[in-house]
């Protein structure tokens, strides 16, 4: 298994692809600063004009928490499409070039294969967010200090400084786990499908499906709570006035159960089908 | 050793082996000869394990951890990769040596340059197939299977490859099967040939008795060759330098005796045995 990972470490460094999402990483964030840059201190006056005559706020409200706040909200939908497109990669292009049957005529244990990508997909999962947070915290600390967090989650809320720094890195953690589970379901996708085009297409759709899926009532409280559309949101809870740390804890291990189960079905899958 | 017996398999497009038996020994190179869509590519992706048969068995009589070792309708490389980083990665993935003195080996056995360092999408398709050949023998295989490794080669890389072909069986003992639509370079190099039509084995036989045996038209190369009186009592194509010549094998020395005692002077004789030939005659 260390050979393989090996292996499947050094072809995610010499494509180009694992740069190019880095690089689309890098350009959103841009956008977040150069638009929070311009025009932020403009919309915040408007939204929070009779607050401000009310309360007193420690430091201006464009700062680098309310920055990195806004960034984390791109794992919505624009984090995942872009870890959803490169991740399936890993598994479309070993079949569009005709490597995956040259792979297979090698003395290789299918299933150690293609549980050798799943673990890579985590990792490179996990080093996009922990790039993603290195890269907003640098920039918008040094571009726009450090303040007060104002959040609105059905209210209002306002975190101390501190406060809502250690809030901002508790959902990056917890939203690296729903991130996880997006590109092991994209992998998933792409053992079944095989074609990268259509696989990106059963991807983008499952994202948009999952977060139509969350605002549905299933009515059954079971559904309601442990479905997995309803817990790919749960770093938004970092941001309630009083955190359920127990009710993330629950969400993030069920949410990693979903995750072996969808990598075990495609494991169990690549193992049973024909190559080619 | 790789035999496979009473192999069948059918998709929903319709029945693509039915019944094929096939053997290589080592160190023979055995040649399956069809048209495209024959069933040639099922039968080489079930040999090596790739596709599971509906019926029938595969048996490799091999105690090496890769019994079979092969390239199916192109080599799959790594195009972003060097030849040295893809031999790399694929010895890494099955723990044969890749060390930077075994995969030289490796490179200079199928006559690959060692200082190439650029990607491999910018190699021809000839270094290509070589370096599919390369990473298909990574591990020591006993058997090799080939499908189509000739195809969209020039004639010297056809030449080159028959070469390194023939050098593996004879030197290293491998059994080598090999497919291809294409007559000529298959007869060159193949001991025994098998032909495939619709799914099924329609003909096999030592090469040079089976092309003895189904050869019916000679080419003669000669000037004046259209207004020859010899020619008359056979069937006849004449084209722009040569002349196709219906008779059996046997009677081409008498024929060519009689050309050249009519003063006609033959340049060359080469018998002429298509693909169809082989298939029509067997059914």
């Amino acid at each position: 298994m260390r050979l393989l990972l090996s292996a499947e470490l050094l072809k995610l460094v010499k494509q180009s692809k694992t740069y190019y999402a880095l690089g689309a990483i890098l350009v959103i964030e841009l956008l977040i600063l150069i638009t929070a840059y311009f025009q932020g201190s403009t919309i915040l006056d408007l939204l929070l004009d009779n607050l401000k005559q009310s309360f007193y706020f420690e430091g201006t409200l464009l700062n680098g928490n309310l920055i990195m706040y806004i960034v984390l909200n791109a794992l919505w939908f624009n984090v995942p499409l872009i870890l959803m497109i490169v991740t399936s990669g890993i598994v479309t292009d070993e079949y569009k070039d005709g490597t995956m049957q040259t792979v297979m005529l090698q003395a290789v244990k299918k299933w150690k294969f293609i549980l050798a990508k799943y673990i890579i997909a985590v990792l490179f999962t996990i080093l996009v967010i922990s790039f993603m947070m290195a890269t907003t915290f640098m920039l918008a600390y040094s571009i726009f200090g450090s303040g007060d967090l104002v959040v609105y989650l059905n209210t209002l809320n306002f975190f101390e400084s501190a406060d809502a720094f250690h809030r901002i890195c508790w959902a990056f953690a917890s939203g690296a786990v729903s991130m996880v589970f997006y590109c092991v379901v994209s992998l998933t996708l792409a053992i079944f499908i095989k074609e990268a085009a259509k696989t990106w297409i059963a991807a983008a759709l499952f994202l948009i499906i999952n977060t139509l899926l969350l605002k549905v009532d299933f009515v059954i409280p079971a559904i309601n709570s442990f479905f997995f559309p309803k817990l790919i949101d749960t770093w938004q809870q970092l941001f309630y006035y009083e955190i359920d740390w127990m009710q993330i804890l629950i969400n993030n291990a069920l949410l990693l159960l979903y995750t072996l189960a969808f990598a075990a079905a495609g494991t169990f899958v690549f193992h049973k089908k024909d190559i080619g | 050793m790789l035999e496979g017996n009473n192999l069948s398999k059918s998709y929903s497009s319709g029945k693509a082996l039915n019944n094929v038996s096939i053997h290589i020994s080592p160190g023979q190179i055995c040649g399956l000869l069809g048209r495209n869509g024959a069933g040639k590519t099922t039968l080489f992706k079930i040999l090596c394990g790739l596709v599971k048969p509906d019926a029938g068995q595969v048996l490799v009589h091999s105690k090496r951890p890769k019994p079979v070792g092969g390239i199916i309708e192109r080599p799959g490389l790594y195009n972003y990769l060097n030849a040295y980083d893809n031999l790399k990665i694929f010895a890494g993935i099955q723990g044969a040596p890749a060390d930077k003195l075994s995969i030289e080996q490796i490179l200079t056995k199928v006559g690959l340059p060692l200082d190439r360092k650029d990607p491999v999408r910018n190699f021809s398709l000839g270094m290509k197939q070589r370096l599919g050949i390369a990473i298909a023998l990574i591990n020591d295989p006993e058997c090799l299977v080939l499908d189509e490794p000739f195809s969209g080669l020039d004639p010297i890389g056809v030449t080159s490859l028959i070469a390194l072909i023939q050098n593996l069986a004879e030197n290293e003992n491998i059994a080598i099967l090999l497919s291809s639509h294409m007559m000529a370079e298959i007869s060159k190099c193949c001991h025994f040939l098998y032909v495939i039509e619709k799914g099924e084995i329609v003909n096999a036989g030592i090469t040079n008795e089976l092309i003895n045996q189904h050869i019916t038209y000679f080419s003669i190369t000669a000037a004046n060759l259209s207004g020859s009186p010899v020619l008359k009592p056979y069937s006849v194509e004449m084209g722009t330098n040569d002349a196709k010549v219906r008779c059996n094998a046997a009677d081409v020395p008498a024929l060519l005796g009689a050309l050249l005692a009519e003063g006609v002077a033959v340049t060359a004789c080469t018998p002429v045995l298509t693909l169809e030939e082989l298939i029509k005659k067997a059914i």
